[in-house]
């Protein structure tokens, strides 16, 4: 056996364990469902720049629309944390729903679409969505 | 075997990672790892070896084709060798922070070296993610001269990789401040936490290798702020998981915008302008969303002083 395949041997091994460990271990960041008070807070922070005039939370907390002017920023989780994207507003309306999940696309290869949560109680388009929404 | 530091330390990056990972879970030390963004970080640093080893042999190949025209005859061993791995050690770290920081600050580059940055952790683990295009993006000769002026090709090749493994312990949140005078002249775990923020106040800052110095130098220099804690990741993070995502975005993104780019102003501008960089402006640089945020600051200190009298009343 070579030098090569032992090291290539070593590594394999070691990127199973390290993956299982991982699994195993159950430590990832706490990402509690998002409510009004933390979505506003994250997006805060991920559009520092846009007033926040309404705002749609996900059925399921894991993502959240906002409308900011003509735009709609959109946030919803990765893992344990979370992606940020905006697309406009008009565009955000007509989003496909299917199978409970409205589905944005946002023409970016590094984050091409999200898919968020819908329920009968919380529908996309989000009811009053010209004068306002609920959030 | 080769005298390789990366090849050699590859055991105790695999015992130290399951090491935080495990005392984490027991609540000795305090460091996140979430699988799947585990398991990205480390199936990049497993095919990145497997990739660079293509071109390494080239690169390799062409440091000794320099090599031949050298200016001195260094050696590696006996005491003029000491003093010959001195000045490589910094030499080699000076080339390093030049290599970050144009890896960070021009959109070419950038679209190499993005990937490490792309977990939106820091641990262990966040430093095996490494690029799968270093070779093709050509940094490696910025490395060159070092063979010119007449270091060894080994030599240097062995001074890079000392370079990469210190790097690697560095990436822990474990570790929060070591005492002063190393932090002062070493790249740290706090120091690096801040190169890995994706905070608009800490863009584009702490490109050292293994001396903080450089940054003191050249003044891309930024301390840990305690009051603000690093959220890491990209100023736009990934969608998902996607090794080819995590590999290729920012290559696809360039290839968009020059397939509309309408003069060669725009196709510098992308390719070699600052990531974010757009003809009109529309995207955010880290020059702006810096500039933002100072804008930000200034307008709540503004807001703070005008309501202070106020409250006073």
């Amino acid at each position: 056996m070579t030098w090569a395949q032992i090291i290539q041997i070593v590594s394999v091994a070691g990127v199973v364990a390290m993956i299982a460990a991982a699994w195993w271990a159950k430590i990832p960041r706490p990402t509690p469902e998002l409510d009004p008070a933390r979505a506003r807070d994250l997006l805060a922070v991920e559009f520092p720049d846009n007033p926040i005039n309404d705002l749609w939370i996900a059925s399921d907390g894991a993502g959240a629309v906002a409308r900011s002017g003509t735009e709609a920023l959109v946030v919803y989780r990765a893992g344990d944390g979370y992606v940020a994207r905006s697309l406009s507003w008009a565009d955000a309306l007509i989003a496909p729903v299917q199978s409970g999940h409205v589905r944005f696309r946002f023409g970016d290869f590094a984050a091409p679409r999200a898919s968020l949560a819908v329920s009968g109680i919380n529908p996309w388009p989000p009811q009053g969505h010209q004068a306002g929404l609920a959030a | 075997m080769k005298l390789d530091p990366v090849t050699l330390a590859i055991p105790f990056f695999i015992i130290s990672i399951l090491l935080e990972i495990l005392l984490s879970r027991l609540g000795v030390t305090k460091a996140n790892y979430e699988v799947r963004d585990t398991a990205t970080s480390l199936m990049m640093g497993f095919f990145s070896s497997i990739i660079g080893a293509i071109p390494a042999a080239a690169i390799f190949g062409v440091s000794v084709w320099v090599y031949k025209y050298r200016l001195l005859d260094i050696p590696m061993v006996g005491l003029l060798g000491v003093g010959a791995w001195a000045a490589l050690f910094l030499l080699e770290d000076l080339t390093y922070y030049w290599f970050h920081r144009l890896s960070h600050e021009r959109r070419f580059w950038w679209a190499a070296h993005v990937n490490h940055h792309t977990s939106q952790h820091y641990n262990l683990s966040t430093a095996l993610r490494q690029t799968w295009t270093g070779g093709v993006s050509g940094t490696w000769l910025l490395w060159l001269p070092l063979s010119f002026i007449g270091f060894p090709p080994a030599m240097v090749a062995i001074q890079k990789g000392i370079s990469l493994v210190y790097q690697y312990w560095i990436h822990t949140e474990v570790i929060r401040r070591l005492p002063g005078p190393i932090e002062a002249v070493f790249n740290t775990p706090s120091h690096h936490r801040v190169h890995h923020a994706r905070n608009p106040r800490y863009l584009d800052a702490n490109y050292a290798g293994i001396l903080i110095i450089w940054d003191r130098l050249f003044g891309t220099f930024i301390p840990e702020d305690d009051a603000e804690p690093c959220r890491y990741g990209t100023v736009k993070n990934l969608g998902d998981f996607n090794l080819l995502r995590v590999a290729f975005h920012e290559w696809i993104g360039i290839g968009q915008d020059l397939a509309r780019s309408r003069s060669p102003r725009e196709v510098l501008g992308y390719l070699f302008g600052p990531p974010g960089w757009s003809p009109d402006g529309s995207r955010d640089t880290s020059h702006t969303l810096k500039a933002k945020w100072q804008a930000r600051q200034a307008a709540q200190a503004q807001a703070s002083a005008e309501s202070a009298p106020m409250a006073a009343e």
